[in-house]
């Protein structure tokens, strides 16, 4: 499945996510509108901009369908040529048909013109050409400009960097798309945008900076504006603005969060120092700065829906039988007293082991984020690397040194210094870990564990008298199972287990019935849901939640030591699931030593 | 490096009200222009990409209302311009009048780092109007005015026909990729010893 998707058309990809195909509405949710925006309808007379028209010389025959529509404003543009659009703010009319505005122009441009007539003209036309440029990026010549990392596309699993990059405001895919991230200066000069060119966007970015800039002139600041099924959630960070519309129905919450990270990988790159180069200079352009990088971007945004990391705010360590890991961790320790501030070993996504200085912290999603650019960076793969990073929750203002070495296909080590001299020492070091993780074997305990996914479901103990305390026994007896089981039993289907103390969780292999992406991320996204509503400040803390629907039944437990997220069959029976979920709890309890890394000492935040 | 390196400039027109701002905008990036006045309310956006030189610029266009209850609006539009455009109406002389009371607004909302060298353009606008019979402001008056701050570029133009404006916007995105500076981005490394303070010296960016 995932050679496949690489090679054909993206769209087959995320197809939830990209298009979203509803119907035209006009429906606007008040309510929802933050306060701050209530404050400005009164003077949103001020704002606005002129209506779509005929002036606008768009040689396609789609200009009667123009004077129709009023409310197509804001996102509207014109169909003549690629190199000119024009976006603007809101209306001059009624407050009330200010916010209906918001709707059709802003957040969901599918108000009458858009989807139907507009698109169906339009696009036919600039659909061919869109292939031909795409044709060319492929090629490779223009795939430099937008600092796209060009990548055997045969690796990847979905296609990486800049997507869709011959879209724009006035594509009537670009406005179906069902979650956009945007990050602009405070000026309104555009950084970058997760679909579209984003100097063809300078116009829609200008609209947001706008907005941004308006509600913060009334000496407010604006969070959200909900919009029939679309969410505009903005934040502010310094002089860095950053936007995600969705209409994917996650928690503001979520994709505040998201947000977050979107952010914290922009520093991870950079650090803040970029905010003196703003105060220096309003004009500063930073997307030289990030140049090449769209892969570390799509890659972040592409894990939102698919890495529970995103919203726990915690790592995962690979199921390693003990010693496994203690020889790892023995041979990192050795080399971190030689003045390396924190040396991970990592497969993929998940800590193998981790070992920092004393006093030194290393915070999840700081882990999560520069495991995000090592592995989303194909240059990393092939030869050692040195490179500065940050880490913005370690020290969001300053560049730590990062020498990356794979020891294969998915296994890499990453050693953190803070002197840019280190490189040749770090390199030793590197060799000597190497040579002692192959004699003792780690690097192939890390492969069979990585291929077999011990933590299966079906291997849930029946009978309580039967623990076995570890999960490696189990995979020798049976070694020939597949990885996704048939379910556990009362119609498990999947858990994961969260360590408060530890800052670690554990997810279970996925059973069949959720074998797919697209189920996958359905049930991350519920996971999701349940996180944000456990975790309310307004209404919570609340200890556990039983909730059922056509898709599945979910479980979440809190308690002071850990948080169980669970899902069942959509039939299952509430008490049976409790039990099973006890018994997931003295299952992980029974194996911990073999899923988490414990006594990690740099974990002292 | 990528040998193209795309540059994106914020331009901002200013102007009194019925000056012909967005006819301008429109003539240039659209070729079109509409006899019917219409004001802009806030702000209108605006993107035309260029190719000048061998270089591939973006030109981000802020059009914005010339009407003075908007001007609360200034900070936030006008922050980060790489150049602004003041228009006047040949025909008015108050248009003309108030082209100092512009540019000094913008000087003082925008707060570049060298006013004295931001690179401005300026405009007379409808030069066709009555064949030139209703004129009231001469071309010699506003190149003195030009001239006096600094020798700021002018020309005169016709929305309508479409007379200087493509010429006029060359030297605008020219003058604004002037201002363009190139500096080096160096933040500071951690220092393990404390790691909590970054080190004073600051980046030198």
């Amino acid at each position: 499945m995932a050679s496949d998707l690489s090679s054909q058309s993206p769209s087959s990809d995320e197809e939830e996510e990209e298009s979203a195909g509803q119907k035209p509405k006009t429906a606007v949710n008040a309510n929802s509108i933050d306060n701050s925006l209530d404050a400005i309808e009164n003077q949103l007379s001020s704002i606005s901009f002129n209506t779509p028209i005929d002036e606008r010389t768009a040689p396609s025959d789609d200009h009667h369908h123009e004077s129709e529509s009023l409310s197509e404003t804001a996102m509207n543009s014109i169909g003549e040529s690629s190199s000119s659009r024009r976006s603007g703010l809101w209306t001059s009319n009624l407050e009330v048909e200010v916010e209906a505005e918001v709707d059709g122009g802003l957040a969901s441009p599918s108000s009458s013109g858009y989807a139907g007539e507009r698109g169906s003209s339009g696009s036919v036309t600039s659909g061919s050409g869109i292939d031909v440029v795409r044709e060319v990026r492929d090629n490779g010549s223009s795939m430099g400009d937008d600092g796209a990392v060009v990548l055997d596309s045969s690796e990847a699993q979905w296609i990486r960097g800049k997507r869709h990059a011959d879209e724009d405001d006035a594509s009537v895919s670009w406005r179906k798309r069902k979650k956009h991230f945007f990050v602009l200066s405070h000026s309104g000069k555009p950084i970058y945008s997760r679909y579209g060119d984003e100097h063809k966007l300078a116009g829609f970015s200008a609209t947001l900076q706008a907005i941004i800039s308006f509600v913060e002139n009334g000496g407010d600041r604006v969070k959200l504006v909900r919009a029939g099924k679309h969410q505009v959630v903005f934040l502010v960070k310094g002089p860095i603005y950053l936007v995600c519309i969705s209409c994917t129905e996650e928690p503001y919450e979520s994709l505040r969060g998201q947000l977050e990270l979107l952010y914290g990988q922009m520093i991870l790159i950079l650090t803040r120092s970029v905010d003196r180069c703003f105060e220096k200079n309003p004009k500063f352009d930073m997307t030289p700065l990030l140049g090449g990088t769209d892969a570390v971007f799509s890659s972040l945004i592409h894990s939102f829906s698919l890495n529970p990391a995103t919203f726990l705010h915690a790592y995962t360590c690979l199921p390693l039988a003990y010693a496994t890991r203690q020889a790892a961790g023995a041979v990192l320790q050795d080399v971190a007293d030689t003045g390396v501030v924190f040396a991970i070993l990592m497969c993929k996504d998940k800590v193998v082991s981790l070992v920092g200085l004393q006093k030194a912290s290393l915070h999840p999603d700081d882990m999560f984020l520069l495991a995000n650019f090592v592995m989303s960076s194909e240059s990393f793969r092939t030869s050692e690397s040195f490179s500065p990073i940050c880490l913005p929750r370690y020290n969001p203002m300053a560049f730590l040194y990062a020498y990356v070495h794979y020891l294969d296909v998915d296994t890499y080590l990453i050693l953190l210094t803070a002197s840019s001299q280190a490189f040749f020492h770090l390199k030793e070091c590197r060799i000597r870990i190497e040579t002692v993780l192959s004699k003792s074997n780690v690097l192939n305990e890390v492969q069979r564990s990585m291929s077999e996914g011990v933590l299966r479901i079906d291997h849930l103990p029946v009978d309580p008298s039967a623990r076995s305390g570890s999960l490696f026994h189990l995979n020798q007896r049976r070694p020939s199972e597949t990885v996704t089981g048939i379910g556990g039993p009362a119609g498990l289907l999947h858990f994961i287990y969260r360590s408060i103390y530890l800052d670690q969780y554990i997810s279970s292999e996925f059973a069949s019935p959720i074998s797919g992406r697209q189920q996958q991320k359905r049930l991350y996204r519920a996971y999701q849901r349940l996180y944000a509503s456990m975790h309310d400040k307004g209404v919570g803390p609340h200890k556990t939640q039983f909730r059922r629907d056509e898709n599945y039944v979910l479980l979440c437990w809190v308690t002071q030591d850990f948080e169980l997220y669970a899902a069942f069959d959509p039939l299952a029976d509430k008490a049976t699931a409790i039990r099973i979920c006890n018994r997931v709890c003295q299952w992980v309890k029974d194996v911990e030593n073999e899923i988490f890394l414990l006594g990690a000492s740099p974990f002292s935040w | 490096m990528p040998s193209r390196r795309r540059t994106l400039l914020k331009v901002i027109i200013l102007g009194d009200s019925g000056v012909g701002k967005t006819s301008l905008m429109n003539q240039y990036v659209n070729k079109k222009f509409s006899p019917q006045y219409k004001a802009t309310i806030g702000a209108d956006f605006l993107t035309k990409e260029v190719q000048s030189d061998d270089r591939l610029f973006t030109l981000q266009i802020w059009d914005t209302a010339g009407q003075e209850r908007f001007q609360s609006l200034g900070v936030a539009f006008y922050r980060g311009a790489d150049c602004c455009v003041l228009v006047y109406d040949v025909n008015v002389q108050k248009s003309f009048d108030n082209l100092n009371n512009w540019r000094e607004e913008f000087l003082i909302q925008a707060s570049p780092s060298d006013p004295e060298n931001f690179p401005f353009v300026v405009l007379g606008n409808k030069v066709d109007v009555d064949g030139g019979n209703s004129r009231v402001v001469s071309e010699k008056k506003a190149r003195a005015w030009c001239a006096s701050k600094g020798n700021i570029p002018y020309f005169e133009t016709s929305a309508k026909d479409g007379i200087n404006v493509e010429e006029a916007f060359e030297v605008i995105a020219k003058n604004g990729l002037k201002s363009e500076e190139e500096e080096i981005y160096l933040p500071d490394t951690i220092d393990v010893g404390n790691t909590s303070q970054p080190r004073a010296s600051g980046c030198d960016c």
